[in-house]
């Protein structure tokens, strides 16, 4: 029991605030008169402090500075690589778009081909264009409620 | 001395090198998280400089009055887990929780901290802390990280962050006393 205006339990919240160095004035000078008057929560205080300054010890292994100087380098060529990958995919596509444009067109207007062959392709085209659409609008709409969405499976 | 805020914007605008400033901010972090999760210093730095390229990738999702390395945390953090999953993959391993710091309870932290006792004992203790209480020791202690940034990295307001670390530094605490006795 404590004359203090903080009871123990928001005393243990602020000791981290205080050992953490992320308490105010006001904060600070109310968890100073908790410990003032209380003796465990003083002594609980005191098993922070050792932890803290353990942990403060814990040096990690270091890294070649070579390693740091070429750092944002890799990062830097991963993102040029990205733009590069947008650019080739986005050429690709037109490309391709165009080409089955003019073998289609060209198909479609020579009149050697049996209209029967042009109907079971033109089926077969519009089957394809529909599937993928469905495809791509289940994709989207899987991802729109999925949260795991940012994990890759 | 810059500000994340304004180099977010710059970058959003497309200034691809000013987003220099925010990897070599936060690339030590980064790289000792990645280290943490794959225990592997080749792994660590490909993983890390992969999460800032996703970053960068998403920064327009970003809003830059959050924290950036809160949320570049949780880029990173998913981009080592995947790491890690398709690795367990090939050896024929099945991760019994897919969102944990999954770390052998005998593993020596050689590879991650300079050897030593104090070292060894600790990481030990905190190997034992379950998922929560272990992650939120690594931001704080290993990261250095604000709280304001810890409760973008566990999206927890800041008094649920204050609490954790409270029970999780109490339950490393009476760990470390059974670790001596």
């Amino acid at each position: 029991m404590t004359n203090s205006a903080l009871d123990c339990k928001k005393a243990h919240i602020l000791m981290m605030g205080r050992i953490d160095d992320e308490l105010d004035d006001g904060q600070n000078r109310l968890l100073d008169e908790h410990l003032k008057s209380c003796n465990a929560c003083q002594q609980q205080w005191n098993t922070f402090v050792h932890l803290k300054e353990r942990t403060g010890n814990m040096a990690f292994k270091s890294l070649p500075d070579m390693y740091w100087d070429d750092y944002w380098q890799k990062v830097y060529n991963r993102i040029e690589r990205g733009i590069s990958w947008i650019f080739v995919s986005v050429g690709a596509i037109i490309l391709i778009v165009y080409g089955f444009y003019e073998s289609l067109s060209q198909f479609f207007n020579d009149p050697t081909v049996p209209i029967i062959i042009k109907l079971g392709i033109g089926i077969l085209g519009v089957g394809f264009i529909i599937l993928f659409v469905s495809i791509v609008r289940e994709k989207l709409m899987v991802r729109k409620v999925d949260k795991y969405r940012s994990v890759k499976r | 001395m810059e500000d994340d805020r304004k180099v977010i914007v710059a970058c959003k605008a497309g200034d691809v090198n000013r987003y220099r400033y925010l990897v070599d901010k936060y690339k030590k972090r980064a790289y000792y998280t990645a280290l943490m999760f794959t225990h592997n210093p080749e792994d660590a730095l490909d993983l890390s400089q992969e999460a800032f390229y996703r970053a960068y990738k998403a920064l327009n999702r970003f809003d830059e009055k959050g924290e950036f390395y809160g949320w570049f945390y949780r880029i990173l953090k998913n981009v080592c887990l995947n790491f890690i999953r398709q690795k367990n993959k090939e050896k024929g391993m099945v991760l019994a929780d897919n969102d944990t710091l999954k770390i052998d309870i005998d593993d020596m932290p050689d590879r991650i901290f300079e050897k030593n006792e104090n070292n060894r004992i600790l990481w030990a203790a905190i190997n034992h802390l379950n998922k929560d209480h272990k992650e939120i020791i690594m931001l704080k202690e290993f990261n250095n990280c604000s709280y304001k940034e810890i409760a973008e990295s566990l999206n927890i307001p800041i008094g649920s962050v204050m609490s954790r670390l409270y029970y999780a530094r109490k339950r490393l605490l009476t760990l470390l006393e059974g670790l001596y006795d």
